[in-house]
């Protein structure tokens, strides 16, 4: 997996003790420790405990990550084997069904999952590096069914004839940022 | 990915984003209070969570091996405590700490030996203090 060069920024402030960067981190992959989680059939309490876990072994890890690209899969990885050892202990208690294919290596649902999160995470990156005009914009559009132009016309300020436009120079500015360089597939076609 | 796929894709992201339980984030931004830069860290190189013994003694030892730049520790687990031995062997004092602090301190002798216990359940680390190096494993989770 690869990352933009905004987490090697995040990695470097928060390794000399900015408690922002930390933050930025965490709210950038904070879904993905989730949607591991939850793949295991993990929540509540379990699911805390986890993250409670994978958190620390990046804090300790700050200072002797290399290379900041290979984070997510990193984290990936880490979840993982911190929702097994959960599984484990809750096996003695509550029988869990067949793990043999969560356990697999070479899991092709996984690795689905770690390329929707990772296109997840840079989308969202992508999004929070749009002028507040786009954002907003773009956010009553998300709305399903859209909102109606009218509507979005009176909340942007924006004449219904530029919404089409507006919304169109936004997604290319989007597509442009290198947040989502490195994911493929979001090229306009 | 046409405009409408694109717009699709950032909604779903976004969704994805709005469904993590505030919790996880919480949990995220207070382990930052943990770093720990007094203390060098021992990477886990080798966990060997093998089952030993006959059928009849079921008991599992885990053996577990921190590797730090000039000196590792290495420890077995019991079901009672916490074997270890600092290699190559130097005497010092040697902490387990889990989440909530220290929680046993043990000499370490000439020969490098110490023993830990009881061991606690969920997480914990160890924090060695030995002539000048002071090293900090990484987390195991029993």
């Amino acid at each position: 997996m690869r990352d933009d060069p905004s987490v090697v920024d995040l990695v470097v402030r928060a390794r000399h003790g900015d408690a922002r960067a930390w933050d930025a981190l965490v709210d950038r992959y904070a879904p993905l420790v989730w949607a591991i989680c939850r793949r295991f059939g993990l929540g509540g309490a379990d699911a805390e405990d986890v993250a409670a876990s994978v958190w620390l072994r990046l804090v300790e890890r700050l200072d002797t990550i290399r290379e900041p690209a290979a984070l997510p899969g990193w984290l990936a990885t880490t979840v993982r084997r911190e929702c097994l050892t959960a599984l484990r202990g809750r096996r003695h208690q509550v029988p869990v069904g067949d793990e043999s294919n969560l356990d697999s290596v070479d899991d092709p649902a996984f690795e689905e999952l770690l390329l929707a999160q990772e296109r997840h995470i840079a989308l969202r990156a992508a999004f929070e590096n749009l002028p507040e005009h786009c954002r907003h914009l773009l956010t009553l559009l998300f709305d399903d069914p859209p909102a109606p132009y009218a509507q979005i016309s009176s909340s942007t300020g924006t004449p219904i004839g530029a919404i089409g436009p507006t919304r169109r120079r936004c997604l290319d500015r989007l597509r442009r940022d290198p947040a989502l360089a490195a994911v493929a597939g979001v090229e306009q076609s | 990915m046409t405009d409408a796929e694109i717009v699709a894709a950032l909604a779903e992201a976004r969704k994805a984003a709005a469904e993590v339980p505030e919790r996880i984030r919480e949990i995220g931004r207070a382990a930052y209070a943990w770093r720990t830069v007094d203390a060098e860290l021992a990477a886990l190189s080798a966990d060997t969570d093998t089952p030993v013994g006959t059928r009849a003694e079921p008991a599992a030892v885990r053996a577990l091996t921190f590797a730090a730049r000039d000196l590792t520790i290495e420890v077995e687990l019991t079901d009672d405590a916490l074997h270890g031995q600092v290699v190559p062997p130097r005497p010092g004092e040697i902490e387990l700490r889990d989440r909530s602090g220290v929680v046993a301190v043990a000499q370490v002798d000439e020969l490098g030996w110490f023993v830990l216990g009881p061991i606690p359940r969920g997480m914990f680390r160890l924090h060695l203090r030995a002539g000048d190096a002071v090293v900090v494993t990484e987390w195991i989770t029993i």
